[in-house]
Order: structure tokens, then sequence, then C-alpha cells
């Protein structure tokens, strides 16, 4: 698939020699350029089984939002002279892309929501905030503000959600429960301390974290968090702590 | 879906704790993930607990001897067992507040706070969420009892006279030490206290004193002469050398502190260590999932903290009440009022041992009826 990015832009030529915080930012930025890239597809596929004109409306705008933020990691890439490429048929994406298309085969909105919003927008925040925390200039700030941007996100689908799960919970917790074996297992596989399973097809080297600590990152850091991050959203919209724990408990490492 | 505890809309109590060791924690999430499930490798274990937010664990089930039953939550706090030390102090009372509030959404009329829990917000009481139905105790007050009946006991199986003895109480202005130095203060020789706060260790004297007792205070250890043949560490001691010189070799050495440390070492084989403040529930005590032997490891079963007895001992009783809450109160008239409530639901001391085992031959002869209270 071509880069829905193109970023084969000039770069300036006070970059001639990269430093090496540079290429791992290189690298955790193509991972979230690829991340909001996919999240703007499922948005655009969301689109096209919602029945409501507004919520339509509400859908195509999350996908331009997210393709906003894939522009804004490129740009911040150009700040610091690399290229960023992004991947959406990587691995995991991959995988993750498929698990999204199937609730839009069955036109499960709701199952979208919970895909989207409460799995990977989990991963999304956690993961910003604490890039958005150590790396320098624009680019924390960059990263801070559209973790902040994505948490607003959270809060309108859990409205939703709630609702939905009041209706019947037992239901709604087994339809998160499914959705948690296919999608939170890829991105628990994703966020592994290493990629024992080969290589994840973003980065543009070899793997990029056993580097991370280079930049005050790990990624033991970012999964934690974002882990961290998926409970309380699911304990926000009043799914059993108990239970839910046991869920995290029994992913992959 | 996976396996659930949910479904239950009413808890009687809840106790809140952690893991005191890796070893522990790693059961924890090994139990979590089902025996199906490789157990995690250990450095996953310390990258992913202190990331988990505090949560219910476990539904604990407690049945007394005269057929009252109670049921409630353990929370696990998932304080990292690396990080109880000062610097860390605010991170962990916001996870004993989140647990508290967890407690009090599952419905918990009275919450105990366990172990280290119990230490950070014995003088914080203020900072936990309120909610008028639901209470909370430190769990101290019967902790104490505990100690001061393993500290008799032990003397009684090593034919001593408590009152011809010098009690050292190390960590004696909190609540548990001064507790145990209320309680036991009247049936010794002497009591010796130290603590890091002078201030504290002198007032505490004071009190003592005007009971008619020889006190001697210290904020170190090393002013004491070697003449303690009763030592009870309400504060855990970094090592129990640190007492090699300051005790009587043949010492009585209850070890109450929190995580239990003291080893009984080549440096002071004559020294009889003991953990302290530790019961033993003699009706019933489920855990669902089953955490046996896992979130209560000891040689004997059924062995629960003080601390979180008390609570338990409170529902069976329904006395939903913050029995124990502050620093400093605990007295031997509330001690006693406790443990006589936990022995009518059949909560005894438990059998003594250390970090190498049993000190009696079988459970039931800690269950002597001549040790209860009168």
């Amino acid at each position: 698939m071509e880069p829905a990015i193109d970023s084969k832009c000039a770069l300036p030529a006070a970059f001639t020699s990269l430093s090496p915080s540079a290429l791992i930012w290189q690298d955790v930025l193509a991972q979230a350029m690829t991340g909001e890239l996919l999240a703007a597809m499922n948005y655009t596929s969301l689109a096209d089984i919602c029945d409501d004109p507004a919520e339509v409306a509400d859908a195509l705008e999350h996908a331009q939002g997210e393709r906003g933020h894939a522009a804004a990691f490129a740009a911040e890439g150009r700040r610091i002279g690399v290229s960023v490429t992004n991947n959406v048929d990587a691995r995991h994406w991959k995988r993750l892309r498929q698990a999204f298309l199937r609730c839009i085969a069955e036109r499960d909105f709701i199952a979208c929501l919970i895909v989207q919003e409460i799995m990977l927008e989990s991963f999304a925040v956690a993961s910003y905030a604490r890039v958005g925390k150590v790396a320098p200039g624009t680019l924390g700030k960059t990263f801070a503000a559209i973790a902040a941007e994505e948490e607003e996100h959270i809060e309108h689908a859990m409205e939703i959600l709630r609702a939905e799960r009041a209706l019947d919970e037992q239901r709604f917790d087994d339809k998160v429960y499914q959705l948690h074996l296919e999608v939170m297992t890829t991105l628990a596989e994703m966020l592994a301390r290493d990629c024992s399973h080969g290589h994840c097809e973003v980065c543009h080297g070899s793997c990029v974290k056993p580097a991370l600590p280079d930049v005050r990152l790990s990624a033991a850091e970012l999964r934690g968090a974002s882990l961290h991050q998926y409970l309380k959203t699911l304990d926000k919209l009043g799914l059993p702590g108990e239970v839910t724990l046991t869920w995290v408990a029994q992913l992959p490492v | 879906m996976g396996r659930s505890i949910a479904g239950v809309t009413e808890v009687d109590f809840a106790l809140i704790g952690h893991q005191e060791s890796w070893r522990a924690a790693a059961d924890v999430l090994a139990v979590l993930r089902g025996p199906e499930r490789t157990p995690l490798p250990d450095d996953e274990i310390r990258d992913i607990l202190p990331w988990l937010p505090p949560r219910a664990v476990c539904h604990v089930d407690i049945e007394s001897l005269g057929g009252a039953r109670a049921r409630g939550l353990y929370i696990d706090s998932f304080i990292a067992p690396d990080r109880l030390a000062d610097a860390y102090v605010r991170d962990n009372i916001a996870r004993v507040r989140e647990a508290a509030a967890y407690a009090i959404k599952a419905g918990a009329k009275i919450v105990s706070l366990g172990g280290f829990s119990s230490i950070l917000i014995e003088g914080n009481f203020d900072q936990l969420p309120q909610r008028h139905a639901t209470v909370f105790t430190t769990g101290n007050t019967l902790t104490v009892g505990f100690i001061v009946q393993g500290i008799r006991k032990m003397c009684a199986m090593e034919g001593r006279d408590l009152r011809r003895s010098t009690l050292l109480i190390v960590g004696a202005t909190g609540d548990l030490g001064s507790g145990c130095a209320r309680c036991l203060a009247g049936d010794v020789r002497r009591v010796l206290l130290t603590a890091r706060n002078m201030e504290r260790l002198r007032r505490l004297a004071v009190e003592l004193e005007a009971e008619g007792v020889a006190v001697e205070v210290a904020t170190d250890l090393r002013q004491f002469s070697s003449e303690a043949d009763v030592v009870i560490c309400a504060a855990s001691l970094a090592s129990p050398s640190l007492l090699l010189g300051r005790v009587a070799p043949e010492a009585i050495i209850c070890d109450a502190g929190f995580p239990k440390n003291l080893a009984p070492g080549a440096e002071m084989p004559g020294a009889k260590v003991f953990f302290g403040g530790l019961g033993q529930v003699m009706g019933g005590l489920r855990f669902t999932p089953d955490f046996h032997g896992v979130l209560n490891r000891h040689p004997f079963p059924d062995v629960v903290h003080g601390c979180l007895l008390e609570g338990m001992a409170l529902a069976l009783e329904r006395r939903f009440e913050p029995f124990s809450q502050g620093r400093g109160f605990i007295t031997p008239e509330r001690v006693e009022e406790v443990e006589t409530i936990a022995a009518r639901h059949g909560i005894y001391l438990a059998p003594l041992y250390n970090a190498d085992g049993p000190l009696e031959e079988t459970a039931e002869s800690s269950c002597l009826p001549a040790l209860l209270p009168a």
C-alpha cells in the first residue's frame, strides 16, 4: 500500500549528519504516524456503516483529525531532519486493521468503538503522553497535544458505550472480552520487550526498542502505561476491575 | 468471558494489601494467568506490576466457629515490593487511597488496611476517601494483641519469667510499638524504648512512668547495653545483626515489622526469633479464585495478619466501626475487647514460626484456651 502521506520531502541541509536520537525518534514517529493513519482508515470505514448523518459526519471528522495528527508527526520528523515513513500493512498493524474490518463487516458500530476508542486509543494516549514528557522541544509538545486530543475522543465514545452497557452488562462485557482477546493480544505483542516474532516492518532498521532508553523511554514503560490506561478506561465503562485484571494478566509477553 | 469473581452485589469487608516480595507477586500473577499459561518471567513481573492500578483480586469468605459468615474482597494496591521506602510515600498513599475508593465502590462496610498500607495511613486517615457507609480500620489493635500473646507464649515455651525481663521495643512510638508498650510495660522489670523521634519517645516514657514502670529511651539502638532479653521489633530492621551486642544473646525477639525480615542468624545462634502479629482462623477461610497459600504464605493453614483479621472479626461480629484509627490510641482495654471478639469467632493467635519454619510441632497446640484473653 502507498503511504498516505508523502514523506519524500527534502530534508533541511543542516541535518546532513543525524544524531543517534534522531534515528530513534524517526522510528517512534513512524509507529505513531502508522497508528494515526490506521485510525483514519478505521474512522472512514466506520462512516460507511453509520445510518445517522450526524454520526457519518462525526466519523469523517475524526478521520480527518487523525490524518492531521499523522501530518503533524511527519512535520516533526522533517524538523529533526528525518523522513517518517508509515506502513499500515505491517504485521501487527494489519492484524489490528483486519480485526476492525471484521466489526465493520458485521456492521457492529459498538464493537468498532470498543476497538478504536477503548483499545487503540488507550495505547495511543498513554504512549504519546509518555513520549511527550521526554521528547525535546516541539516534538514533545506535539505528542503531548495529540495525546490530549485523543483523550477527548475517548470521552465522547464513553458516553455511547456506557449507555450500551446499561442495556445488557453481561452481553457488553462478553463482547469487550472477545475483542480484547484479538486486539489487545496484538497490541501486547507490539509492545513486548522485544520483537521475538520478527521485524515489525515499521522501524526503518533494526528494532528501536533496545535503543529507547537512550531517549529516556522503554518498551516496558510504554506497555505498562498503556495497560494502565486501558484498565482505567474499562473501569470508567463500569467493567468489574477484578475481571479486567485477569484479562490483562493473561496477555502474552 | 474470562474467569470472573463478579456477580456478588454485597460485601461485608474489604482487605487492602500488597505483596511483600517479588516471589509473592509472581505467585499472585500466576494464579491470575491460570495454570494453562506459562508463568511470567521475573523481569516481566517487575515491569508490569508497578503499572497495575489497585483492584480486587479475589473474594474472601470467612466463617466463625459459631456459624456466622462474612464475605469480603481482597484488594491489592500493587505497591511494588521494592518501593516501600520513604521516597515512594506519596505514590504509595495514592495507591492505598485508590484501593480504598475501590472498596467503597464495592460497598464494603468495613475496610482493613494490611501490611504497609496500615503504616502509611495510620497518621493520614484524612487522606482516605470518605463515605458514611464504609469505615476504615488499621487493624493494629488486634495485631498488638497477637504480638503480646506471642511474647507471652514464647516466654512460656522457653521457660522465661516475663516479670524478670527487660523489654526492648524498636519502633516504640508507632501505633504497634506504643500499643505493645502499654500492654506489656506493667508485666516486665524494665522497658527500653527506641524510635527516631525523641519528643514522642519522651511522651510515651512519661505515660508509662506514671504507671510506675522503669523506662529508658534512646533514638539510637547502640545507646542501650545488652540487657534486653525480650525484644519487639515493631518497625522493620534492615538486619538482625543490628541487634547484635545490644540485646542478650538468648533474647526472645518478635519480628512484628513489615516486611518481616529478621531471620535467626549465625551471629545470634541463641536468639529465639518469631514472627509476631499473626492470627489463625479456625472456622473457615475461602478465597475465590483459590489463592490459598498465595495470599497467606505461612507454614500453617488459614494464618492471616492481625491487621486484616481485625476487620474480618468485626464483620463477623456485625460491628462495622473504625476500631483502630490514628496513632497511639491502642490501650490494653481495647486490645482485650478486640481479642475477645476475635476469639468468639474462632480467630486465635497463630502457631509461632520464623523464617526457618515452625517453632511448634502442631497447629493445634497454638490454640490452647489458656492463651486466650480472659
